[in-house]
């Protein structure tokens, strides 16, 4: 098995952790994590691809890793601040107490 | 390399530009100078910078436009894309005159200027060729959009639709993100001609399959398709009215066109095959699961709604169904110029009549308090005039001649039907939107039975639109009629824009 392979195993297993995550937390906190982790194992692909790929003197991997993190930066700041949001009026952060709008 | 010229990329990105100053300004005069004033006005003053800066981008586009590439891909403009990023400005100008009545929040300046930003982020998606600006692209539509749902913070609803649409949607961009890794291992670059080079070489294997299956995923949440629409009628119900209008119509135009560029530019060598006696791998059978998954439960789940807005929501659903047909079609090169100019012309007057259907809840929902479908119970006795316009837009939405959305259907049906090369391969997909176009029409009817048959509840406050108003949902009726007739005022520039785009 190649060096790639193995970094490729390990991506796809912290993707499958936190979709798990995601899957199955209750906590909204909780919940942002796991898709920290799908977003990171993301990153860890396009290092991974970039650092054993055909051309690594062209830094689009990395370039698109860096621009990720700042991406999942912005997404994490709009998401707390949802959940306060919903904490204000529900006074948790458990999401089955966020069960209003139906049908 | 050549070297990077930043006058080029300004003069590329001029409409952009005019928008994001124009989302700056309407910041510091909310904060500067506007402190005191009722909110009214400072709903007024928002709109007018926003309409300064939309005519700007609109002027732009319009008479000086620049066609060009910087960067190998990163962003191109073309005709086709200055034609759609116009359609986008239009879309945001008219929900911009639907906010002026901004009773759901205080910060007035800040509404705006999300509004604006979500919609250069549309712009930005429709003209780049580059993985890596598509995904931050994407992102800088989704965030002011995750904002703008929850932007009533007094009202618990808003908040709840806002928290779902965000994790929806950040997973679904996990997902995104993820397929976009794979390619780039796949390819070895982000830009899409050569992803379309590299995954023609080879008969698709397991890592690029995974790719696809994530990039349909993530572009599956943006277009509200089935499995992955459950935000959609939450969101549309909890957002503010003109909130739900946006998300409903520019983001809707911006993520179809940007799919269709997708899949015809950067995944068209693997599309497979979905003639219903035999799927073959690719793109198409997965868009043709969730086109008939869409179609069913959209038009299905629509009976049962009591509130105007998820009804919006479910038939939201339905055509995102309709317009993953016209998506197929792209599959076979031949037909890809019809199908795109079907797709546009669609996606186009099916968000106006959207917006102006919204723009109606909006006016009954501050007459009644709320979006229930009781609350139109003899609308025409109240309001002829807004009757009329509801009665234009949810015929169109039905798909009745002679107004837009009949010929939308029609030419994408059309488009679907010629794909594969005369083979009618998607043809049974076709029947199944036909039958079920007449389903929609009940429930479309039903709404449309509570105006002009039913008697109003009681004592119902009178329903009047303000002025804005007014004119919004007048020029979008009048536009849906009339592209209706006169088809060819939009189909012929999209035509002329997608051969010199060189589809």
């Amino acid at each position: 098995m190649s060096t790639l392979q193995s970094f490729l195993i390990v991506s796809a297993l912290l993707f499958g952790i936190g979709l798990t995550g995601v899957l199955t937390r209750r906590n909204a906190i909780l919940v942002l994590l796991g898709i920290e982790f799908m977003l990171n194992a993301a990153n860890l692909n396009f290092i991974a691809f970039w650092r054993f790929g055909p051309n690594p003197e062209a830094l689009t991997g990395v370039m698109f890793a860096l621009f990720a993190i700042a991406v999942a930066a912005a997404e994490a700041a709009v998401g707390l601040a949802l959940v306060i949001a919903i904490y204000r009026h529900a006074r948790t952060a458990n999401l089955d107490a966020v069960e209003e709008l139906k049908g | 390399m050549n070297p990077f010229s930043y006058l080029e990329a300004l003069r590329l990105a001029a409409p952009e530009t005019a928008l994001a100053v124009a989302a700056l300004a309407v910041l510091f005069a909310d904060l500067g100078g506007m402190r005191g004033e009722s909110l009214r006005h400072r709903a007024i003053l928002g709109a007018g910078i926003t309409a300064v800066g939309g005519a700007m981008a609109l002027l732009w586009l319009g008479f000086a436009p620049g066609y060009g590439t910087i960067a190998e891909g990163v962003l191109v403009t073309s005709p086709l894309t200055q034609l759609v990023k116009a359609g986008l400005v239009l879309l945001t100008l008219l929900v911009a005159g639907l906010s002026l009545d901004p009773r759901f929040t205080g910060h007035v300046g800040e509404y705006f200027s999300l509004l604006l930003l979500g919609t250069i982020g549309m712009m930005v998606l429709v003209s780049t060729q580059d993985l890596l600006m598509l995904f931050l692209a994407l992102e800088l539509t989704s965030l002011p959009l995750y904002v703008l749902a929850g932007f009533n913070k007094r009202d618990r609803a808003s908040a709840e639709a806002a928290l779902k649409y965000f994790f929806f949607g950040s997973v679904a961009a996990a997902f995104l993100l993820f397929g976009f890794s794979l390619l780039y291992g796949v390819a070895g670059s982000t830009r899409l001609p050569v992803i379309a080079a590299a995954v023609a070489l080879k008969p698709p294997d397991a890592l690029t399959l995974v790719a696809l299956v994530c990039v349909v995923m993530g572009f599956g949440f943006k277009v509200a398709a089935v499995p992955f629409h459950l935000w959609a009628p939450d969101a549309y119900e909890g957002a503010p009215t003109p909130a739900a209008a946006f998300i409903a119509s520019g983001s809707k135009v911006a993520s179809f066109a940007v799919f269709g560029i997708v899949l015809a530019q950067g995944l068209g060598p693997m599309a497979g095959g979905a003639d219903w006696h035999g799927f073959t791998t690719g793109w198409l059978p997965l868009l043709a699961v969730v086109a008939l998954a869409s179609m069913l439960l959209g038009n299905l789940a629509a009976i049962a709604q009591r509130s105007v807005k998820r009804l919006l929501a479910y038939s939201a659903i339905a055509h995102a169904g309709y317009l993953l047909l016209g998506l197929m079609a792209l599959a076979t090169p031949a037909n890809r110029p019809a199908a795109l100019a079907a797709i546009l012309y669609y996606a186009i007057t099916y968000a106006l009549s959207t917006v102006g259907a919204f723009g109606i809840v909006a006016v009954v929902e501050r007459a009644t308090g709320s979006d229930a479908a009781d609350g139109f119970n003899g609308l025409a006795r109240r309001s002829p005039a807004l009757a009329l316009c509801l009665m234009i837009f949810l015929l169109s939405l039905a798909g009745i001649p002679p107004l837009a959305g009949f010929l939308g259907k029609f030419y994408v049906f059309v488009a679907a039907t010629r794909a594969g090369d005369g083979s009618l391969s998607l043809f049974w997909l076709v029947l199944v939107a036909i039958a079920l176009s007449v389903v929609s029409l009940y429930y479309y009817l039903k709404l449309l039975k509570r105006a002009y048959v039913l008697p109003p509840d009681g004592a119902v406050p009178a329903t009047r639109p303000d002025v804005m108003e007014f004119v919004v949902i007048g020029m979008t009726a009048a536009a849906v009629l009339g592209l209706g007739v006169f088809p060819r005022a939009l189909l012929e520039p999209l035509a002329l824009a997608i051969q010199q785009a060189g589809f």
